[in-house]
């Protein structure tokens, strides 16, 4: 009795196991492609202090230009602006007004020609620069800010944060 | 005597990205109440939250429902927004964007924000 019951298992499995592995296994692959802005970060940015009263990025400076990246997987679909700081977000107690300058330029492209007219047909106002992306792919924007403090004033010992910010608008 | 200045800290390559470019308002479960969805992805270790805001074609901000208008988002993941707008307010609304918090702390300097259109 128990080695027909013990048969009839091993049937059962073997007969199982067979014909699973006979079975066809669709495996999805699935994607939404949908349309996308990506921002990076590529070069974070540091200011140098040429004197005691100007803090720069320019490298000359001693400083480093902050790099951004923006990605489009749509053409005509998105605008670039970016905004240099006009303050500090963080810094020591100030002792005079500082005068912030600032602007942004494109650095490399992924698409020499469509997207060789990007820096002519750069719209500026004030210190604010606006591109608009008409080809798809990827764009590196360098941006440089200086700081100068007022009545050439050596500014005061401490840590100073600033902030490019950029935004990717839909069109 | 120049013993202080370092502006913005050193990462890798961090990146902020929001889709759909195009997002569309459905109706919801509630009457008069319509609903869109957009999806963030998060590569920036310097950010943890995002901010969530509906505006019109002048970018003021308009009135809407998410559950979280700052939302931690971990670095290197997703999160999708459930967003809700009153059938009266959704007539105006153009863009929603999404900013990063930075924190004084530990920055990359760069502020991001995306913004998708609502298309009439």
């Amino acid at each position: 009795m128990i080695k027909e019951i013990a048969l009839i298992g091993i049937v059962a499995i073997t007969t199982y196991g067979g014909s699973k592995s006979a079975f066809a296994l669709d495996v999805p692959i699935s994607a939404e492609v949908t349309g996308s802005c990506i921002i990076s970060v590529e070069t974070n940015g540091t200011y140098g202090q040429p004197n005691a009263y100007k803090l720069s990025t320019a490298s000359s400076d001693g400083g480093q230009m902050p790099v951004t990246r923006v990605d489009v997987t749509l053409a005509d679909a998105y605008k670039v602006k970016f905004t240099p700081p006009d303050s500090f977000s963080s810094s020591p107690t100030l002792n005079d007004v500082v005068t912030f300058t600032g602007d942004t330029e494109i650095q490399a492209v992924s698409d020499a020609t469509g997207m060789a007219d990007y820096e002519t047909n750069k719209v500026e106002t004030g210190t604010v620069d606006e591109y608009e992306l008409t080809a798809t792919g990827s764009s590196w924007f360098k941006h440089s800010s200086t700081a100068t403090n007022g009545g050439d004033r050596a500014f005061p010992s401490g840590n100073y944060t600033a902030y490019v910010t950029a935004e990717c608008i839909a069109l | 005597m120049y013993r202080f200045i370092i502006l913005f800290l050193a990462f890798g390559v961090q990146a902020h990205q929001m889709s759909p470019t195009y997002p569309e308002w459905t109706p919801s479960y509630m009457e008069d109440i319509y609903k869109t969805r957009v999806r963030i992805f998060n590569k920036r270790e310097d950010v943890k939250y995002f901010q969530i805001g509906v505006f019109d074609k002048d970018f003021k901000p308009l009135p809407f429902v998410t559950q979280y208008h700052l939302r931690g988002v971990l670095f290197n993941s997703y999160a999708t927004f459930d967003i809700y707008i009153n059938k009266d307010v959704m007539k105006d609304a153009t863009y929603v964007c999404s900013e990063s918090m930075l924190t004084d702390v530990v920055s990359s300097g760069v502020v991001s924000k995306i913004c998708s259109k609502f298309k009439s």
